[in-house]
């Protein structure tokens, strides 16, 4: 019982960290605050992963490639877990295992995604700096971090058929959205 | 030859109507290559899953069959949306796909992988029961599974260098690559 007040302490927090954070982004605070932060951005096209980004395009074009194959797996990852958790994937498997099992692929994806993420936006951060949907690509990665970590994980480490049926659906819904959320803005990165 | 007809039916997809208002249009075009993209995470995803579990690094205390079999139906949904999407994006810009270096290295190896694909599920289907609860699954299936892993990557980074017009006949590559390429003498259109 205790266990699970604290996780939902935690998912009260959270949440309103991201909402808090939701809300700032939508003020004139976040114009002056993101104005600060372009010499940061500079600074990031000076460092060794921006040189390289903006000398051999070869480069940075593999380093989207492994991008987008570590968002495949992260994608594959949130999609086997979720889908098991409202039973529709794996459902002769038992839920504890998949889920589990798959968190691990998907932290595994996650550290591939931000590492050449971070290569990617050193060679083009003057770029994105002006892009407003990369503003909130950042902002929904945040969440969907902080979701996962703080709010999904938590919860889903009770006993899973305690956890009632609504609130699996409403994890999965989420965790689904916020992905999609993630993967959709940085793909409309490149077309703006 | 080969190069001409293809140009030739490249030039005819070109000039048809429906063509040029999918390349012209910016939100279509760009919903069409979204979803091209993102499905990756479906197809894909599923797939790397499968192979990851074949090899004893993804889920290894399930059995390979109840992973396979659980994860083929999204897995092939996800493959019928980009190949839908992707023939979409080709019939968008026929002439410059068609002479794109990457597009057709990735054509073959997308006939490569199919032809792994159907390898594996037949080696699979013939043998699962005898290693089913195996962290790892036998050495002829571990090597299709990682063959299946490198083809999609690498289709996964020509499909990327598409967009890059390093190769592109335009710029008059050198022989070898125009060849590759397939750059017809003397075209007018890229």
């Amino acid at each position: 019982m205790s266990t699970s007040i604290v996780a939902y302490r935690r998912t009260l927090l959270t949440s309103l960290v991201i909402a808090v954070a939701l809300a700032f982004s939508f003020t004139t605070l976040r114009l002056s605050a993101w104005e600060g932060l372009l010499p940061f951005f500079g600074w990031m096209e000076t460092t060794l992963f921006g040189v390289i980004g903006k000398t051999w395009g070869a480069a940075f074009a593999v380093i989207e490639a492994i991008h987008l194959l570590a968002m495949a797996l992260l994608g594959g990852a949130v999609l086997v877990s979720e889908g098991r958790l409202v039973g529709l994937l794996l459902t002769e498997v038992p839920a504890r295992t998949v889920i589990d099992k798959s968190h691990r692929l998907f932290v595994i994806a996650l550290i591939v995604v931000l590492f050449t993420g971070v290569f990617m936006a050193c060679g083009v951060a003057m770029k994105i700096y002006y892009l407003e949907v990369f503003f909130y690509k950042m902002l929904v990665l945040s969440a969907g971090i902080l979701f996962a970590f703080f709010i999904r994980r938590p919860l889903l480490r009770q006993d899973l058929d305690s956890i009632s049926p609504t609130v699996k659906r409403c994890i999965a819904v989420s965790s689904l959205l916020i992905w999609f959320t993630v993967a959709a803005a940085g793909r409309w990165i490149g077309f703006a | 030859m080969l190069n001409e007809v293809i140009y030739e039916f490249a030039l005819w997809l070109d000039a048809m109507p429906s063509s040029t208002a999918i390349h012209e249009s910016f939100y279509l075009y760009n919903w069409i290559e979204a979803t091209h993209v993102l499905t990756l995470m479906l197809c894909l995803g599923m797939l790397f899953i499968i192979d990851l579990r074949m090899l004893g690094y993804a889920l290894p205390e399930v059995p390979a069959s109840k992973i396979a079999n659980g994860l083929t139906t999204p897995m092939l949904i996800g493959f019928v949306i980009m190949f839908i999407t992707g023939i979409l994006l080709f019939y968008a810009i026929p002439v410059r796909s068609s002479q794109s270096l990457w597009f057709r290295i990735k054509v073959v190896l997308l006939v490569a992988a199919a032809i792994n694909a159907y390898l594996f599920h037949r080696r699979m289907t013939a043998s699962v029961n005898s290693w089913d609860n195996d962290a790892k699954a036998p050495l002829n299936i571990r090597v299709g599974a990682i063959l299946s892993i490198v083809f999609w990557i690498v289709i996964a980074i020509c499909g990327r260098f598409i967009a890059y017009d390093w190769f592109d006949c335009k710029h008059n590559p050198e022989p070898f690559f125009s060849a590759l390429a397939g750059c017809v003498d003397g075209q007018t259109q890229f």
